[in-house]
């Protein structure tokens, strides 16, 4: 593509993500798809491992490794809710309150977890730095209410009751 | 069975027979268990054969659709002359429905060999199993044993692949996981073309749910007569269904059935009935995109794909959602509405604008400033959403609210009465 | 009939079309305009907007007629209960976000979501006041674009005209749901030398372009078809003017040249149409002076100058000139040993990647051609040197002219430039909008453009002054009309040969008895 795109002057020097083995990581992925743009989610993914969240020149980036236009990246990466666009707390805590987990208390536990972790609000990071929680849709655990996902751990079947006990199980 | 509870007499225990076993997830572990010996059966066979047998025992697709498997197969193009493509979906979304997670989580194997003989009986080389990306734990496990049986090299040929959604009901449309395969905004797209003729990648392409591919080796090797002998509705709907009970039963979990079982003693024998003290409400059948059935409807109900539409609602996915009296219908539904306002891809402009007003009327009804021509507004908006749409998240955010206030105008005019206190949060 | 045509009705219309036609061209056909947003003829189809939703006889649910083929026996009804009210609602569900802003948009009154509402919209809303509008404030795009989110209706023609047209996919749509919106990198900025397009695909006010921001109001606009004078591609355009002042430039569909595209350097290449500081009388020198007089004092002079002339005559013109004039200003000098040149100015070539044979070419001139054809050279250089010792120099309408000759100048052109101070005669010309003519693209195409507003002063068409002068100076037939004049070129030059002003219509026709393709 033709787009280049122009940093704005006086930001530090960008460190790529896609070197070493995280670049090795992409390049066995590559050879799974017959087009360089399939490999796109999966690339998304290598970043937000590596960096904790996407941020508009790590799209660049993206954009330049697979041959697509930054534009284009951000367009995919905005429609995916499980890519963050900006830094998370350490701990980033999904919560589903769709209706089969309503009715079993779900919003109960996301005001138990609100207090317990500090963040106050639902989408804020709290003051420590540690913690972000949010509320998400259904997250295919309904006969486990309430289920919630803490980074990449899936833990089922919590009540306000256990959400203590959990936070304290995170550092 | 009813995992996490043991299984009850009154299930016929095919597909999940093995919940619960941490051995089942090993390569080795499954094949003590007569695994792969279906796929080895189907390497020797014609696809074409396959396909007939598949046809035969009258399989319909586990994802929602329920569209008979053997006929879909048989669309790809019989002469090779692109690559084909097998895409399993594992993006598992539809509120009230966890049974491909349980699938996935303890009998891995189950799945990657019955995507080995689809993709053989479609002539694909390729299968992308498209996961959600909320599926942490069951991933790990599919890549884990996806690994030992690559090294075991039972696939021949065929290359099977793990592929991470991030965060997207919508991709659970075949289309719209089409296109999220290819890097693309996980947007449907219009049919025609149908995937057969033009799917991922601009190639013959079948789409498959799940539980519909973990039906095919047993299937392969009792033959198509034993799983539609299974059924009590044969031949329209043959074999069993994991239904994924949710919601306000004793016992929530997964349990399977076979085919034109009763929804009434799935839930008070099976399930162990309504909490202490509660009696039955609403329950909605097939994930929450299909109308909700009333108490009488629900208790009436065979479960299977007629019998469902004989009540008013749908099989779906099966995922049955539960509600006791203690409900708040119209929470409920304002709740689902959010659900499908959120998930729509934006593309026609009556889902795109159409569910989030939806979702604004009951909130608003819900804080006490609804108003009566609100009823009709919601009934005409909902027709407005109904089959004018690429695809059918529009027409599924209807189905709660027409229904709903069919069955339960009271409470909506409860509300527009201001007899009830306005609620926000349940 | 064609093998592979279909025959199919529509509202009760019966239309023969190929096959694989859609049904909303089918619908065009007979007479019906099916409305739509994201649909363009130009882009692929998307199917996004519902808004042309028709009722099929014997199919269970509307269909979108941009993404349905004609089938034989089809009857399609677009007027039906059902139909009408599906697009109602289509219309319901844009207007619930869309801000009421029509007295402060520039899109009003050649906006499709006004036209579409007046004609099948609800007459009122149930939307406002009890739920508040999405907003989001404006953003710039780019050089000349502007992105008014609230007005925007999603239907993608924007996106897909960059990715699919222009091959720079640097416009998205971000976000899901109702929070969607059309995006830019950040780091990105809308400067394709074709980006422009994007504002005249908007259906609404939500793409705009910050030269025509608030300049006037479209009811006010008068249209004319006319070419684009940027260069030698010789794109069709309509050049918009308000009180006889060019505005406004737009691409005016020809399937055969730019099909619906302008570019930027075009679109923006309208100002100089509207130069206050022209030379507004006929001057004539006398007692060492310029002086002004009236046409037939300065024909008369110059006709007797003209019969009188012999020996070397130089032509020196402008390649922004129509071809009948550049014919009958070689007409005027035949009797003479005259040779003519032309300079072009040169600038970097920029393709429509995704249009074949379309770009903004490196020759910034809308009649090289046109000038070649008739015998004028490129070589310039010696043009300037043969006119020292020319007894004849007649330039027209080249600005950058720095002559000088032993002989007699006549300068025939819409401004005076330093160079022609020195001039015997100085005959005023209109410009480009403001007569009627021809100018043949690089293709070979000769296009006809019209006339925008009237010229200023007593200045005149070019091929009338030339006419008027082959008349006095007694030198052949001279021609009454624009389509005289043309007639006469075609008559006159092979290379014309076959074509007439008829002929050419507004699409233009190519030469050697190319088939006319219609506009």
């Amino acid at each position: 593509m033709s787009v280049t795109a122009h940093p704005a002057p006086g930001i530090e020097e960008y460190q790529p993500v896609f070197t070493g083995k995280t670049l090795d990581q992409l390049n066995g992925i590559l050879p799974r798809y017959p087009t360089k743009q399939a490999a796109l989610l999966p690339a998304l993914w290598l970043v937000q491992q590596a960096r904790g969240w996407i941020s508009d020149r790590n799209m660049t980036e993206v954009a330049e490794v697979l041959g697509l236009t930054p534009a284009y990246v951000k367009g995919v990466v905005t429609f995916y809710t499980m890519y963050h666009q900006h830094p998370v707390g350490k701990h980033f805590v999904q919560v589903c309150t769709t209706s089969p987990c309503n009715v079993c208390g779900a919003e109960a536990v996301v005001r138990a977890l609100l207090d317990a972790t500090g963040a106050g609000e639902l989408g804020a990071t709290s003051p420590d730095g540690k913690w972000t929680v949010i509320e998400v849709e259904c997250l295919g655990a309904c006969g486990f209410a309430t289920p919630l996902l803490i980074d990449d751990d899936f833990i089922e079947s919590v009540t306000p009751e256990k959400v203590a006990a959990l936070v304290k199980r995170y550092k | 069975m009813g995992y996490p509870h043991k299984p009850h007499p009154q299930e016929t225990v095919v597909l999940s027979k093995h919940f619960g076993e941490v051995e089942a997830r090993s390569y080795k572990g499954w094949v003590k268990r007569g695994g792969y010996e279906a796929l080895k059966q189907a390497l020797t066979m014609e696809p074409a054969k396959i396909t007939d047998v598949v046809k035969e025992s009258g399989l319909r697709g586990r994802g929602g659709a329920g569209f008979p498997t053997g006929l879909k197969w048989s669309f790809m193009p019989k002469e090779k002359k692109k690559p084909h493509y097998l895409c399993v979906n594992a993006d598992e979304s539809e509120p009230g429905t966890f049974k491909d997670r349980e699938i996935m989580r303890w009998t891995p194997h189950a799945l990657l060999e019955g995507t080995a003989i689809a993709a053989h009986a479609i002539q694909a080389e390729v299968a992308y199993v498209y996961i959600r990306g909320e599926f942490t734990e069951p991933c790990a496990i599919m890549e884990q044993a996806l690994g030992e049986a690559n090294a075991a090299g039972v696939f021949g040929k065929i290359k099977i692949y793990l592929h991470r959604g991030a965060g997207a009901y919508i991709c659970g449309e075949e289309t719209a996981l089409m296109n999220s395969i290819e890097g693309k905004r996980g947007n449907p797209r219009i049919k025609p073309p149908f995937p057969a003729a033009f799917g991922v990648f601009g190639m013959p392409t079948t789409i498959n749910n799940v539980e519909t591919l973990v039906a095919v080796p047993h299937i392969l090797r009792n033959g198509a007569a034993w799983y539609k002998g299974l059924s009590l509705s044969s031949p329209k709907s043959t074999g069993t269904k994991l239904f994924s009970v949710c919601g306000h039963v004793q016992r929530p979990g997964n349990y399977e059935v076979t085919m034109g079982f009763p929804l009434k003693d799935l839930l008070y024998e099976l399930c162990g009935g309504m909490p202490s003290g509660r009696t039955l409400k609403a329950c909605i059948p097939g994930g929450s995109s299909v109308p909700i059935l009333n108490r009488e409807e629900t208790e009436r109900c065979l479960l299977d794909y007629e019998g469902v539409v004989e009540q008013g609602s749908m099989l779906g996915s099966g995922g049955v959602i539960v509600f006791d009296d203690s409900v708040d219908m119209v929470y409920q539904i304002m709740r689902l509405a959010r659900f499908y306002a959120h998930e729509s891809c934006a593309q026609c402009t009556q889902c795109r604008e159409g569910t989030a007003w939806t979702t604004r009327i009951l909130e608003r009804m819900l804080a006490g400033q609804g108003k009566p021509a609100d009823l009709d507004l919601l009934l005409d908006l909902s027709e407005n959403m109904t089959g004018k749409t690429i695809c059918v998240l529009s027409d599924s955010c209807a189905a709660p609210v027409v229904s709903g206030i069919k069955k339960f105008r009271n409470e909506f005019e409860a509300y527009l009465a201001g007899k009830k206190h306005p609620v926000l949060a349940a | 009939m064609p093998d592979d045509a279909v025959q199919l009705t529509i509202d009760g219309v019966a239309v023969s079309v190929p096959k694989g036609t859609l049904v909303i061209e089918a619908a065009k056909q007979a007479g019906v305009l099916v409305p739509h947003y994201c649909y363009h003829p130009g882009l692929s189809v998307a199917g996004v907007c519902r808004m042309c939703l028709v009722e099929i006889e014997k199919q269970p649910k509307l269909a979108i007629a941009c993404a349905t083929q004609a089938a034989e026996g089809m009857v399609v009804k677009t007027q039906s209960e059902p139909a009408k009210r599906a697009r109602t609602s289509v219309l319901e569900f844009l207007l619930i976000n869309h801000p009421l802003d029509c007295p402060i948009c520039d899109q009003a009154g050649e906006c499709e979501l006004q036209d579409f509402t007046f004609q099948e919209g609800r007459p009122a809303t149930r939307y406002s006041p009890d739920y508040a509008k999405r907003f989001n404030p404006v953003e710039d795009f780019g050089p000349d674009v502007l992105y008014v989110p609230n007005r925007c209706i999603l239907c993608t023609r924007c996106v897909r005209f960059m990715e699919e047209v222009a091959k720079e996919p640097v416009l998205n749509v971000s976000e899901r749901g109702d929070r969607a919106y059309i995006g830019i990198h950040a780091e990105a900025r809308l400067d394709h030398p074709w980006a422009g397009n994007v504002v005249d695909l908007c259906p609404v006010g939500s793409l705009l372009s910050k030269d025509f921001l608030h300049k006037a109001r479209a009811w006010e606009l008068d249209k004319t078809a006319a070419v684009c004078t940027g260069c030698s591609q010789g794109c069709n355009v309509t050049l918009d003017t308000r009180e006889n002042v060019v505005v406004r430039v737009r691409p005016r569909p020809n399937l055969a040249v730019n099909r619906y595209f302008i570019c930027d350097h075009g679109r923006m290449n309208y100002r100089w149409m509207n130069r206050g500081d022209r030379v507004e009388a006929p001057l004539m020198r006398r007692d060492g002076e310029l002086r002004a007089t009236d046409w037939d004092e300065a024909l008369d002079r110059v006709g007797t100058l003209l019969r009188g002339a012999s020996g070397r005559a130089v032509a020196l013109v402008s390649p922004r000139v129509s071809t009948e004039a550049l014919f009958l200003a070689r007409e005027l000098l035949s009797g003479l040993d005259w040779m003519g040149a032309f300079q072009v100015v040169m600038g970097e070539e920029a393709p429509l990647a995704g249009i074949p044979n379309l770009a903004l070419r490196a020759e910034r001139a809308p009649n090289a051609m046109g000038a070649e054809l008739l015998g004028y050279r490129r070589d310039y250089a010696a043009a300037l040197a043969a006119a020292e010792s020319a007894a004849l120099v007649l330039v027209l309408d080249e600005p950058e002219v720095a002559v000088r000759t032993a002989g007699a100048l006549l300068y025939i052109g819409t401004v005076l430039p330093e160079g022609a101070r020195g001039a015997e005669a100085v005959l005023p010309i209109a410009n480009v909008a403001e007569e009627e003519g021809t100018f043949v693209n690089r293709d070979g195409r000769v296009q006809r453009y019209l006339q925008a507003k009237p010229p200023p002063g007593m200045a005149r068409p070019a091929w009338w002054v030339l006419s008027e002068l082959l008349a006095t100076a007694q030198r052949g037939d001279h021609p009454a009309t624009p389509a005289d004049a043309f007639d006469l070129l075609a008559a006159t030059v092979p290379a014309f040969a076959g074509l007439s002003y008829a002929s050419l219509g507004l699409g233009g026709q190519g030469l050697n008895r190319e088939v006319r393709v219609p506009a």
